[in-house]
């Protein structure tokens, strides 16, 4: 096969437009959706640790129900599923207002949350249990132990595994295409599309979820750098 | 972080540079070897290509390759060949075809001057246009009655390219696949559902309650469909399109066309006269 490259159809035509706005909606989406994955994630994930039966059944549940779907379903879940409960007149209100987006922001925090509150819990055991009964002894309440004790220990702790599924988040937010949301790989196959260039297309895409998981990367390596707990961390060399 | 940039650049060119290298040319030497076509297909795009009640993947297109391509294409390789089929949608089916990993594009691919800059077309083996599939009494009669309306389209496909640039008052959803943006419509999240007109004919016969929506507008494009290969290669090209011209011109096209698109068919879609004149002419006649 003779494959002829062509570059400069990426920045020729709208190709270049239509590359800023994927970038856009992909950062916009994965931005709001981590957001609710953290939340989802520290409160469910403190919440199995915590004392009381009922509410680590409720995390445990909320964990295992979401983490064990494929995303994909999660997608067609908010998008197709969800919708049809609402009354007739919010339906129709929300599809004018970008249901696909919100539907796969939904879908990509709900499913990170689960992830993310595995972490969470992770840092929270690490934690010595001696930390926890000075807390009470100091006369915290576990309300008040978690929130100004536990929690912010471990979300110290767990800054290398966070990120590496903020990165996943980040990446899997191209799951959303499928509901019609125009993210960054919905726009390099548009691309595509219109030159019949596939490899350019999708060369530009995949240069530009490099940069920008690189770039977080090397963001979080100076927060972990920043708020490591000198003695609770064995560093290596 | 200026290191790491070039380091990533370079690896994403060198991903880039290395993919076609190997790549074969010959089609007819491939499947010669494996005693395989390969052809890129649909699977929900009744009656060109879809999978049917008792679970066969079968079509008009998937006839029209077994029926007329494969004995032309067994005449050139000197033996008796297999036609396997792979699922490929408007956003792959390019792709599928540029890596090897189909060798022939038989489904709904409508044959424009763009796509011919990078994949050869066979001759035309049916002609459409894009109308648009809505619920009954729904207020959208044509492409002019789009303004602040939900429009879904495929991903890829012409129709949406069509109406991204003429027609930008409409909301336009695109989806990956047919059954998606037909679901979206089921449910209401977009008010009608836009594709060549055959396709929606097909859709509205497999709903749930057929009587319930309405195919209407005039073909706001032309959709000539072909088969699509991979370019320059001109021995692959002339044994497709040698299949295709016995075809019509023995009739077998025309029985074929029957037992999909005749009354007893599919989907009862009589040939006009004018589409049966455009798909002679392409053999002279």
């Amino acid at each position: 096969m003779n494959y002829q490259f062509k570059w400069s159809v990426l920045w020729s035509g709208q190709s270049g437009v239509w590359l800023l706005q994927g970038l856009i909606t992909t950062v916009e989406i994965s931005a709001l959706a981590w957001v609710l994955a953290a939340a989802l994630g520290i409160l469910s994930g403190a919440l199995r640790t915590v004392p009381w039966k009922l509410a680590r059944a409720l995390a445990t549940f909320y964990v295992e129900f979401f983490r064990n779907v494929p995303l994909l379903v999660w997608m067609f879940f908010w998008y197709f599923g969800v919708p049809p409960l609402l009354p007739r007149a919010v339906q129709d209100w929300i599809f004018n207002h970008s249901a696909e987006f919100w539907a796969g922001m939904f879908a990509l925090g709900v499913y990170h949350g689960a992830r993310m509150s595995e972490i969470i819990r992770a840092g929270i055991l690490s934690i010595p249990r001696t930390q926890f009964e000075a807390a009470m002894a100091m006369g915290l309440t576990t309300f008040q132990a978690y929130r100004l004790v536990i929690v912010p220990i471990a979300l110290r702790l767990i800054v290398p595994p966070a990120t590496n599924d903020s990165l996943n988040l980040l990446k899997n937010s191209s799951v959303a295409l499928t509901i019609s949301v125009a993210e960054l790989t919905f726009q390099t196959r548009q691309i595509e599309t219109y030159t019949a260039k596939a490899i350019e297309a999708l060369t530009a895409g995949t240069v530009i979820y490099l940069v920008l998981c690189v770039g977080i990367a090397a963001i979080m390596a100076r927060v972990e750098r920043r708020f490591a707990i000198p003695g609770l961390i064995a560093r290596g060399g | 972080m200026k290191r790491m940039l070039s380091v990533v650049v370079a690896v994403g060119l060198a991903l880039s540079l290395a993919s076609p290298a190997g790549a074969q040319q010959d089609t007819l030497a491939k499947v010669k070897d494996s005693g395989v076509l390969t052809i890129g297909t649909r699977t929900g795009s009744p009656p060109f290509a879809y999978i049917n009640k008792n679970n066969e993947w079968v079509g008009f297109s998937i006839d029209l390759v077994e029926m007329l391509v494969k004995p032309e294409v067994q005449k050139a390789v000197g033996k008796p060949i297999k036609v396997e089929k792979k699922e490929s949608t408007p956003p792959t089916r390019i792709p599928l075809l540029s890596s090897n990993a189909v060798d022939l594009i038989a489904g709904t691919m409508t044959d424009t001057p763009q796509r011919r800059e990078a994949v050869d077309f066979s001759l035309t083996f049916f002609y459409t246009g894009a109308q648009f599939l809505v619920k009954k009494g729904s207020p959208i009669k044509s492409v002019n009655d789009l303004a602040g309306k939900r429009v879904a389209a495929q991903q890829g496909s012409t129709n949406a390219k069509i109406l991204r640039e003429k027609y930008p008052q409409a909301q336009l959803r695109e989806f990956p696949d047919q059954p998606a943006a037909f679901q979206a419509l089921l449910q209401g999240q977009v008010d009608t559902y836009t594709n060549d007109g055959i396709q929606l004919y097909g859709l509205k016969a497999k709903a749930p309650k057929p009587d319930e929506w309405d195919v209407v507008g005039d073909f706001y494009s032309e959709e000539p469909y072909g088969m699509a290969m991979r370019k320059g290669d001109a021995k692959f090209k002339a044994a497709v399109d040698a299949g295709l011209k016995n075809g019509f011109e023995s009739g077998k096209y025309f029985e074929i066309y029957e037992t999909w698109f005749g009354p007893k068919g599919e989907l009862p879609y009589p040939m006009t006269p004018q589409v049966k004149a455009y798909l002679l002419k392409q053999i002279g006649k």
